[in-house]
């Protein structure tokens, strides 16, 4: 069920008319009914919202690059800038120039993620897929895969693992203890907290959205509760703009950590 | 020392990807200790080596990244 769903749901139920505030239930605002089911397979809108994203992204990126000009024009200008900004502030700061086999993936994870978020705030959409932990966790399985087989390739498998478990500059005597820890935040520390910080963060921000959205419906009353109702508005406002920096942000961070990773991958740690 | 942009020394300059490295080594180290701890505390019925575990690996996490970081 969506906000909207959520609200009408609720109704008539105001605050002064012996009505509890009907706190949104993450039954209500995260677990979506299927829209249609394929031999069993049920699609929820989510899902729809995630294969929308890739439709979007995909059709964008095939008119702006379909006849490439030397001087970029109308939708090329616009993707050249956005390839180009990937590569200047989140490639090439990690990864150096020869990193740049890498842009395509990194350009398609920001982008991806990016969209993805932003359906958060565009009206009768309004549902970030992220918050679902599976969309996150899976892209977080992309990325370790990626970098474990760059590491494997680059270093030999052993020289890899050996690389990963052997700090530069610590005591021989301590490694037996410290290795442990490496090799634990390396393979899995990593992958879990990637997800974990991009899931939450879009969870967190669709949840604040609901509860002050449902918070200005519910406050409002021709009474005093007028002007809580406009507090209340006054925050999903605030929240709103908050959202918008951390779409961004989030894909930002999530690329590159990426980009981070794949560069220890590549050269043993310092 | 902390690794600032202006350093002499040749340590690797500091990136975005570093805090995260740093928040990652506290949380496998606590992580990996506390559950050590935990499992010999279950075995042994001293329920302190839970917390002590953490501790200690907290110790060794930042003992890592003051090896790591500061001393290449």
């Amino acid at each position: 069920m969506s906000e909207v769903q959520a609200m009408t749901a609720v109704g008539g139920c105001h605050i002064f008319t012996g009505c509890g505030y009907p706190a949104p239930s993450y039954q209500d605002s995260f677990i979506f009914k299927p829209i249609f089911t394929i031999g069993g397979f049920e699609f929820t809108k989510p899902m729809m919202l995630v294969v929308f994203a890739v439709v979007l992204i995909l059709s964008f990126f095939g008119v702006a690059f379909r006849r490439p000009q030397l001087v970029p024009r109308g939708a090329q200008n616009l993707a050249e800038l956005g390839v180009l900004a990937v590569r200047d502030q989140i490639l090439r700061p990690q990864l150096g120039r020869k990193g740049d086999r890498y842009l395509p993936f990194l350009v398609s994870l920001f982008f991806f993620i990016w969209l993805v978020n932003l359906f958060e705030l565009i009206p009768w959409i309004q549902f970030p897929a992220m918050s679902r932990y599976a969309f996150p966790l899976s892209l977080t399985l992309i990325v370790w895969v990626t970098y474990m087989t760059i590491g494997m390739r680059s270093q030999g498998p052993v020289g890899y693992f050996k690389n990963m478990a052997v700090p530069k500059g610590a005591p021989w005597w301590i490694l037996p203890l410290l290795s442990p820890i490496e090799l634990l935040s390396n393979i899995f520390v990593r992958p879990f907290t990637l997800s974990i910080r991009l899931f939450a963060n879009m969870l967190a921000g669709h949840l604040l959205l609901v509860v002050f959205s449902l918070g200005t419906w519910y406050l409002l009353s021709l009474s005093i509760g007028l002007l809580y109702a406009a507090t209340s508005f006054i925050v999903v406002i605030l929240v709103f703009g908050l959202e918008v920096l951390i779409t961004l942000l989030q894909a930002f961070i999530f690329t590159t950590l990426t980009a981070f990773y794949i560069s220890d991958s590549l050269e043993a740690a310092h | 020392m902390s690794a600032g942009p202006g350093q002499k020394r040749d340590s690797p300059p500091p990136r975005a990807g570093t805090g995260w490295t740093v928040m990652s080594y506290l949380i496998g180290g606590m992580g990996l200790y506390g559950a050590i701890g935990w499992l010999i505390g279950r075995w042994t019925h001293i329920a302190a080596l839970f917390p002590i575990g953490l501790l200690v690996g907290m110790g060794l996490a930042l003992a890592l990244v003051i090896f790591r970081f500061t001393r290449s």
